[in-house]
């Protein structure tokens, strides 16, 4: 972590315990004018990479939905978990939330590491001081999940020293050397590993994140807020979100149920029936790639490529392959 | 064999159902009965877990064994052999938890890793298949020396049987003697989650 941003995640520390909307704390980061999105501060630097032209507030997501709640004049809430969301729509505060990626919890320790810390069972030790967010905020909740599920929660929970507001606020600590280990999410430690070390939670303890963002049903730039949403839905956003540390939302593997027609022309369009088209990276004839459109998430269509033989249609996303029955070029 | 099943359903399968499947199929039922019971303790819940992942692990492990097919047909029979019975112990380990009236991790859950060249050839299968099957044998007799319900320990004892006969196998199949130790040593939760965790992405 460049020491600049230590600094800024301090000053957001301190920014957070004068602020006084709903107790909130929040980074925002100003920009040209377009959409007010509130996000937890998990996403503090990759959502300015997906777009710089949006004023951004993060924060913990549940202060943020309070926020949202008492009026804030928010377009989008994006949030490290699903409840945040999904109790603002059974409250008809947002529209249907959808999910849009997932993350990973880790330790983080100084790069030092003056504890010796190896294994998350280290920080059962006597001595180790040990730094967490509170269990009100997603990534606090999750870390107590982990731990109960692991068997360890009492004993680590006698090591912890501090309990933050944001996950950000546990980075700080941590790089600082101000303690000798945080629970942070994955994505906090590859966006800016330089003063930290990585320390897993095992793969077999470890909770579902998966993160939800949804439209706030009184924003007046629906249209816009949509059109943000599929971007940071689209190849593009997720790729960034990955590069960033983050998981990719598991796409369901498509399936292929009907080809119309079953004999086509060079040139000629081909329509396709199944499910999980949504999101598809590739479609070939017998090996041949094909241009292509998702018409919906149950249609696709695609035009015959000049070199293309008789053979199965192949459509492939993220997640796997579909393979159609035979098409016959003419 | 889904995860839900009953001690009703499996014995309704009647005389044709091979002595393995009773045998497997009272471990799983044993389990969840006893998990449904009374409440496990989070150590106990935690091992279930623990295991539970291992078992993924081998499944993983076993599946892309068998794709490779660079194995002649003995090594190959045995893979496919153990890739059923890893199969089955992690159904039973799994109903701890959905006996408990928890959703264990299925195989989407876990990416896994293995050194570069596991499945190059019926080698390196046989030796990957041995240094996991010793993690899987002293996980489980962690897990008897540590778990607190003692109606889990046989049947956990029943499945370090299994892994154990999987250990020697290999063992012999890579060249070395088919056993040695009198006392296999037991892994702490911690030494064998971490064992696990060299093979997670």
């Amino acid at each position: 972590m460049r020491f600049s941003r230590i600094i800024s995640l301090l000053a957001v520390v301190a920014l957070g315990a004068a602020l006084t909307v709903a107790g909130a704390q929040a980074n925002s980061s100003k920009t040209a004018a377009g959409l007010t999105i509130f996000a937890g501060s998990s996403m503090t630097t990759v959502l300015p990479e997906i777009d710089s032209g949006n004023t951004y507030s993060f924060g913990s997501s549940t202060t943020l939905a309070t926020q949202i709640r008492n009026g804030a004049p928010a377009d989008v809430l994006m949030s490290a978990n699903t409840t945040v969301p999904a109790s603002l729509y059974a409250a008809g505060v947002v529209e249907k939330p959808v999910n849009f990626i997932r993350n990973t919890l880790a330790i983080v320790v100084p790069k030092s590491n003056p504890a010796g810390i190896k294994s998350i069972y280290d920080l059962t030790k006597p001595g180790v001081e040990i730094d967490e967010a509170a269990s009100t905020v997603p990534v606090g909740s999750y870390t107590v999940q982990v731990l109960n599920q692991m068997g360890i929660n009492d004993a680590i929970q006698a090591n912890v020293v501090s309990k933050e507001t944001s996950d950000a606020n546990v980075v700080a600590k941590v790089a600082l050397g101000q303690v000798d280990a945080g629970f942070v999410y994955l994505s906090d430690y590859v966006i800016d590993p330089a003063q930290l070390r990585l320390i897993k939670v095992p793969a077999w303890a470890q909770p579902k994140i998966t993160y939800a963002m949804a439209i706030v049903t009184k924003s007046p730039n629906q249209a816009t807020a949509q059109a943000w949403m599929n971007k940071v839905l689209s190849p593009a956003g997720q790729a960034i979100f990955v590069k960033d540390g983050f998981l990719p939302i598991a796409a369901a593997v498509p399936t292929i149920t009907r080809i119309s027609p079953a004999r086509a022309k060079v040139g000629g369009t081909v329509t396709l029936t199944g499910t999980n088209f949504t999101g598809t990276t590739s479609v070939t004839i017998k090996g041949v790639a094909a241009k292509f459109k998702v018409v919906s998430a149950t249609k696709l269509t695609l035009t015959v490529p000049a070199k293309a033989k008789s053979g199965t249609i192949t459509v492939t996303n993220p997640s796997g392959t579909a393979t159609s029955k035979r098409l016959t070029i003419a | 064999m889904p995860a839900s099943i009953t001690r009703g359903q499996l014995f309704s399968r009647g005389a044709k159902s091979s002595a393995v499947l009773l045998v497997g199929g009272s471990v799983l039922g044993q389990f969840v009965d006893t998990a449904a019971a009374s409440p496990l303790s989070t150590t106990d819940l935690a091992y279930a877990r623990l295991l539970v992942g291992a078992e993924l692990l081998a499944s993983d492990f076993y599946s892309q064994g068998v794709a490779a097919s660079n194995s002649g047909p003995v090594v190959d029979g045995y893979l496919h052999r153990a890739l059923a019975n890893e199969q089955e112990h992690y159904q039973s380990v799994a109903g701890i938890l959905t006996g408990a009236g928890m959703t264990p991790a299925v195989s989407g859950d876990i990416d896994f890793s293995y050194p570069a060249g596991t499945f190059a050839s019926q080698g390196s299968i046989v030796k990957f298949a041995r240094q996991l099957e010793e993690l899987l044998l002293g996980a489980y007799l962690g897990a008897i020396a540590g778990i607190q319900a003692d109606a889990l320990k046989a049947g956990l004892a029943q499945i370090a049987a299994c892994e154990a006969q999987h250990a020697s196998y290999f063992t012999a199949a890579g060249g070395s003697k088919a056993f040695k130790s009198s006392f296999p040593p037991p892994l702490t939760i911690d030494q064998a989650s971490d064992a696990l965790d060299a093979f997670t992405a």
